[in-house]
């Protein structure tokens, strides 16, 4: 009797456990069969090209405006803090662009944390740094009568590219050189490949959800509980077996 | 009296958190600005000035860096034979900014003002730093002192001393060029 209420408790734990990891070990054995048969598959050839996938690992999604010069060339961020001249990666600095004008053969970008200063042609001369002097809080940057004058919220300063001095002025009513407008498509199209090339593989996916590391550390844990439990399910399974043996012979 | 299986679990829970929450403790931030850290270098205002970088230039930065230099021109701040520089380099992924000291060809200081990597941060300790005192650029471009590494922030440590030796190779520029005998 004491024998037949063990073997009905040990059944029902392996019932219960087993149902809540059905999904569980369906999903773990069918990626674990992907992964080891990622090579034929291909599935480090394909990347990921969903945008929320790709914004969950932390990379950036291509950029859709910039800033048109007067050459026809566009100057615009793209991921990893980089500012592009057309397709040419010319200097880094945190987005958001926020303003670009040009002025005696320089070509200026206002970032949100630098000043970057290139030649017409787009090298880099120097980067201006809120580290080393360059006020928080600008907005736009405006070229009048080959003065360059940047607006913040505290009102307009001038500002020397030479010296990289700044004096308040007392000029009102400057309009901001430009805003962005939309990249054209081939800058675009450019940005969509260079993305997907250097993007995350299927098999990096699977790797993650299989792994659990797709979700952080919770992620992980929950793996491990995972496995903890199979184990559990395992010896429920080998003790229901080995009650019903002796029950039968009793 | 808590019971046994209580105080596993309490234990369990405890190693669990300190372990998830690990990752969210970082060194990130900016310890000083650059007019700051000038005006605490000397005490009289120095001259502003320009070094431009000319391709000798350039080509050796280069080889200290290790990488090619990006800019025409670097700011810095002189008093005599005194110099400081604000400089920048990459320890893994983020640029560090750093602030070297230079009096008559060696290390005077070494600060971190900004540091921007989720690990490594330790560099900007002065223990760390004041093992640059002193220091000068040997004929091939390198530290004349050996550097304590730390573990845990190697690529910090490469981006420092390479910074150091930068700072002390623009210095020698700098006084060569004012004082070519």
């Amino acid at each position: 009797m004491k024998l037949k209420k063990s073997i009905g408790l040990n059944i029902r734990w392996h019932r219960r456990i087993g149902l809540s990891l059905f999904f569980m070990i369906i999903f773990l054995a069918l990626s674990g069969f992907a992964l080891n048969h990622s090579l034929g598959l291909k599935l480090s050839n394909t990347k990921l090209s969903s945008d929320w996938l790709l914004s969950w690992y932390g990379l950036e999604q291509a950029a859709s405006d910039g800033f048109e010069l007067n050459s026809g060339d566009w100057l615009y961020q793209a991921g990893d803090n980089q500012l592009l001249l057309n397709q040419q990666k010319v200097a880094q600095c945190q987005p958001p662009l926020l303003s670009v004008v040009e002025i005696e053969q320089q070509l200026l970008a206002l970032c949100n944390d630098a000043l970057v200063i290139l030649t017409a042609k787009g090298e880099l001369i120097e980067s201006f740094t809120q580290l080393q002097g360059l006020p928080a809080d600008l907005t736009g940057l405006i070229a009048q009568n080959n003065q360059l004058y940047l607006r913040g919220e505290s009102g307009v300063q001038t500002f020397d590219t030479d010296s990289l001095a700044l004096a308040p002025s007392n000029i009102s009513l400057l309009p901001v050189n430009s805003a962005p407008t939309a990249l054209p498509e081939s800058i675009k199209d450019h940005l969509k490949e260079q993305e997907i090339s250097s993007s995350i593989s299927i098999e990096t996916l699977i790797l993650d959800l299989h792994s659990g590391r797709f979700f952080g550390s919770a992620g992980v844990l929950f793996i491990d509980i995972v496995g903890l439990l199979l184990c559990i399910l395992s010896i429920t399974g080998l003790w229901a077996w080995v009650n019903n043996q002796r029950y039968r012979k009793e | 009296m808590l019971k046994p299986t209580l105080k596993a679990l309490l234990l369990i829970g405890t190693v669990l958190l300190t372990s998830l929450s690990s990752p969210l403790v970082s060194a990130k931030g900016v310890y000083q600005s650059g007019p700051d850290f000038i005006a605490e270098a000397f005490n009289q205002p120095p001259n502003k000035a320009t070094l431009w970088l000319t391709n000798d230039i350039r080509e050796q930065a280069a080889e200290i860096l290790g990488h090619p230099l990006a800019g025409l021109r670097v700011r810095y701040h002189q008093l005599d034979n005194k110099t400081a520089w604000i400089l920048e380099e990459i320890g893994k992924e983020m640029p560090i900014t750093i602030g070297v000291v230079v009096a008559e060809g060696k290390i005077e200081q070494v600060k971190i003002l900004a540091y921007r990597e989720s690990r490594g941060g330790e560099v900007r300790y002065p223990a760390y730093t004041r093992q640059y005192l002193g220091a000068s650029l040997t004929h091939n471009n390198n530290l004349d002192q050996s550097i304590d590494g730390i573990t845990g922030a190697t690529l910090s440590v490469w981006a420092v001393n390479k910074v150091a030796a930068l700072a002390l190779y623009y210095h020698g520029q700098v006084i060569n060029s004012r004082d070519p005998s």
